[in-house]
């Protein structure tokens, strides 16, 4: 899913110095299960929305904010309250902000969150970052582990000389990618595939904007 | 006295120093330590914004010290450049003269001052070893023909006391088969974990110097313990630095480095020796007398 940590107070009523009215949007997906876009969340953003002199005309949480037009259609019920807002303050990721950035074309829209990483949530409320979408997965031959993502230098051909008792000089708090790279291919007898010069990245690969739209001819063809 | 490349070829005891280019441009006090060294060691290691600080560029100290009359290894990391930069970095050292390259990757950002920056890793020492082998052999990393190739000698580093230990081996490995012509490896103290080290990375065809760091002090040796991942420096030789008191420990420290390089000439563990003083250069010409050199 996709990480997200709240703003500061502070910040987010700094970007809405000028705004008198918002309206505030969260997202049942991943922001609810950070905890920066649940109901919980958005309630105590409307309280604080209000004491610091805002006007709250609404609040909503999409089913999934980065559906463009789901969201759109989930939101046609909300028109007068967004109208008469000065701008709507999203408290999701990147995405479902400039979702409403799309939807709205005359309106400001502000974030309310820093988006930070796709993660793997760990335990409650625990997020690790595993994948750092590259567009060129090569976890078949690292032992299922990703090095670009797990070692901070993003090494492809093994440890650096940081390696420091199975931890990583870069921190304290992160495991050497290399380390466990190695036991467990180990563990699962693919040493000599470790053994193989793994070729600089295909960067054109992670070249932004990207879209992709999926070949439903094709699909369609196969289920012919 | 050779040149780096022909002391390791014809088999002589190879002996190289370092020197760390200056934050600034006064470089007066760097190029006296150099000059310290000229005519005492084979090659000159010129650090590539060691420890991710900025400091002088590698290249332009390395052709300095070539016309002084030393012949620099360059060092080159990939933190803070991509695969165009690098390439027509090592273009450019070539046109220079500059004849050695230090493959590595680097330390990280996180580790100096500008911890803000963008670290780039587009490539790692491995692939940084293929590229200079393909530019030495004509073609960039793309394929496409150059007009002149490079002609480089490359070396890379290992670190005989990293722990766990058989990854690091089996990127050795992975060096040697990438091109690297020799290793300098990381500070060494304990001889007889090196002796093991060199029971494996000696069959491997390729040349290996040993890492001196010259020890200061007994507060440095702890320093290196506790803060440098892949440096032990044994209690023993703590205790001798410590008994030899705040006056003497500098002195102690000079022996107990020529003692080293003594012992790994009069052994033959190695091709050489690598001795680093971090800006106490113009020690190693006293600590190589020492050892007898």
């Amino acid at each position: 899913m996709i990480i997200t940590k709240a703003k500061e107070k502070e910040a987010v009523l700094d970007s809405l110095k000028e705004i008198r009215s918002v309206f505030l949007l969260g997202c049942s997906e991943c922001a609810s299960l950070c905890g920066t876009g649940s109901p919980e969340a958005v309630a105590e953003m409307k309280a604080a929305l209000e004491e610091a002199g805002k006007k709250v005309n609404g609040t909503f949480i999409p089913k999934t904010g980065c559906q463009v037009l789901g969201t759109k259609l989930e939101l046609k019920p909300f028109k007068e309250a967004i109208d008469a807002s000065d701008a709507i303050l999203v408290m999701s990721c990147g995405a479902g902000t400039q979702a409403m950035v799309e939807v709205f074309k005359d309106k400001k829209v502000y974030p309310a969150n820093d988006t930070s990483f796709l993660g793997n949530m760990t335990r409650y409320q625990q997020f690790d970052e595993r994948c750092s979408m590259c567009g060129e997965c090569i976890i078949d031959k690292t032992g299922g582990i990703c090095p670009v993502t797990t070692c901070p230098k993003g090494i492809l051909n093994g440890p650096c000389g940081g390696t420091n008792n199975g931890m990583c000089e870069v921190s304290p708090d992160i495991e050497c990618a290399w380390a466990k790279i190695y036991a467990r291919m180990e563990r699962t007898g693919e040493l000599e595939k470790m053994k193989e010069i793994i070729p600089p990245k295909d960067y054109s690969k992670k070249l932004s904007p990207k879209v992709y739209i999926v070949d439903r001819k094709k699909e369609e063809k196969e289920s012919k | 006295m050779k040149k780096f490349k022909e002391a390791l070829e014809s088999g002589e005891f190879t002996i190289t120093a370092e020197c760390g280019p200056p934050k600034g441009t006064d470089i007066a006090e760097m190029l006296g330590h150099a000059e310290h060294l000229l005519g005492k060691i084979h090659a000159i290691n010129v650090t590539d914004n060691q420890s991710a600080v900025v400091r002088i560029g590698s290249i332009a100290v390395s052709k300095l010290l070539l016309d002084m009359g030393h012949d620099p290894i360059y060092q080159l990391t990939c933190r803070d450049r991509n695969r165009l930069a690098i390439q027509s970095d090592l273009m450019g050292a070539h046109i220079l003269g500059i004849r050695n390259v230090l493959c590595m990757t680097g330390d990280h950002v996180t580790a100096g001052d500008h911890k803000t920056a963008k670290a780039v890793y587009d490539l790692e020492s491995v692939q940084l070893l293929q590229t200079v082998a393909s530019l030495n052999a004509g073609k960039d990393l793309a394929g496409n023909e150059m007009k002149g190739a490079t002609n480089l000698f490359q070396g890379a580093v290992v670190t005989p006391e990293a722990n766990p230990f058989e990854p690091q081996m089996m990127k050795f490995e992975k060096k040697v088969r990438a091109g690297a012509n020799f290793f300098q490896t990381q500070a060494i103290y304990d001889m007889e974990h090196f002796e093991r080290f060199m029971d494996r990375a000696g069959k491997f065809n390729v040349k290996i110097l040993a890492g001196i760091l010259l020890l200061k002090n007994a507060g440095m040796a702890n320093f290196l313990n506790k803060f440098v991942p892949g440096i032990t420096v044994p209690d023993s030789l703590i205790d001798r630095l410590k008994a030899a008191g705040k006056e003497g420990a500098l002195d102690c420290g000079m022996d107990i480095a020529a003692e080293q390089v003594r012992m790994i000439k009069e052994k033959g563990l190695c091709a050489g020796v690598h001795v680093m003083a971090i800006g106490l250069e113009s020690k190693v010409p006293d600590i190589l007398a020492r050892a007898g050199m």
